[in-house]
């Protein structure tokens, strides 16, 4: 009986792999937009927001330009910008005022994808290894970190929902919100030894989040003709309802690596409990 | 604020030292956090507050936590 379920469950991996190697080398050998028009011809840079971002925080456009002689205010047509304005400013090409954020989720958000299923197939590997080891039994926390811990939990696990909610306005994202979380939880099992984390749940939840995100993209490729692009209006920048799926896409990326680490790390702790 | 920085720079320094050359591994893995812990204060000072917080919850947080966790299935050099 188990022989048959492995045989059928190798049969069925084995296909599925033949399926994504065939769409893989296809993608490859596909010449790339023949006939059609390149989209880049269809961009207007002046919305690109982080282009303005860059050149003004990072590189600090004004002194660049002074440096060659040139004034930034006479000589604005030189940054391929639009004026910013927090509050007033709409439409721009992405619209999140983070602007990490933006490159990270709307112009790389495939690159993201992989990072996430990277993280997810780890997590796989360490359940797989150690997860059934038994180690020494820990020492009994003290009543002050039994105490202090149920008290932190909630308002960590609050700044974590903070961090990834907030991910297109204020630094931070997806990846620190949900690293807060599994620290949240990370602390929950260390000071409670009655706290049994549910690993079931955690990885339904974390399936479901990775699956979430992924329909986001078919959404995106059925609505704009492009895996993950932004089919949501982006609003005014600065406002929490803004940037589009940005905001959709990290409280998604926030629930799944909580859920990843966490279960990574109660699978790591949770040696000792058969002891 | 350069004086600050090489003072973080130096805390950051002995702390890996410290990491590298002690003999107790419960030590060297504490070290190790506070390595962390400083190189996100760094990352924060330099205008990078996103790596700041991902390197203060996983560098500090987590991957000490993973340490100790490992750690415990090894002796400790008294008891031997």
């Amino acid at each position: 009986m188990k022989k048959t379920e492995f045989i059928t469950g190798s049969f069925i991996a084995l296909t599925l792999v033949v399926l994504l190697g065939v769409f893989f080398f296809q993608a490859l050998f596909q010449p790339l937009y023949e006939g059609k028009v390149m989209p880049v011809d269809n961009v207007n840079l002046k919305n690109r927001l982080s282009l303005h971002y860059v050149l003004k925080n990072v590189h600090n456009a004004s002194k660049y330009l002074a440096s060659h002689g040139k004034s930034y205010f006479n000589n604005r047509e030189l940054v391929p910008s639009r004026k910013i304005t927090f509050g007033e400013s709409k439409n721009f090409e992405e619209g999140s005022a983070n602007e990490v954020t933006s490159i990270v989720v709307n112009y790389r958000g495939f690159d993201t994808l992989g990072e996430v299923t990277v993280l997810f197939i780890s997590i796989i590997g360490l359940t797989m290894l150690i997860g059934g080891v038994v180690g020494k039994k820990l020492r009994q926390p003290s009543l002050i970190v039994r105490t202090g811990s149920r008290f932190l939990f909630p308002f960590i696990l609050l700044f974590g929902i903070y961090i990834f909610i907030h991910g297109h306005l204020t630094p931070g994202g997806g990846f620190p919100g949900g690293a807060v979380i599994a620290s949240g939880f990370l602390l929950l099992l260390l000071g409670l030894e009655s706290y049994k984390f549910n690993t079931t749940a955690s990885k339904i939840v974390e399936s479901l989040a990775g699956l979430t995100f992924v329909s986001i993209g078919l959404v995106g490729l059925f609505a704009k003709n492009s895996f993950l692009a932004n089919f949501i209006p982006t609003g005014t920048i600065g406002f929490l309802y803004s940037a589009g799926m940005v905001a959709l896409i990290y409280i998604v990326i926030g629930i799944k690596v909580g859920a990843e680490l966490s279960t990574g790390v109660a699978e790591l702790k949770e040696g000792d409990e058969n002891d | 604020m350069i004086i600050l920085l090489y003072l973080v720079i130096l805390v950051l320094l002995m702390s890996a030292i410290c990491a590298i050359f002690t003999k107790d591994l419960l030590v060297s893995v504490v070290a190790l956090g506070v390595n962390s812990l400083i190189v996100s204060a760094l990352f924060f000072l330099m205008h990078a507050p996103d790596v700041a917080i991902t390197e203060a919850a996983i560098g500090a947080g987590l991957s000490t936590a993973i340490y100790v966790f490992a750690i415990r299935h090894t002796k400790r050099q008294e008891e031997k």
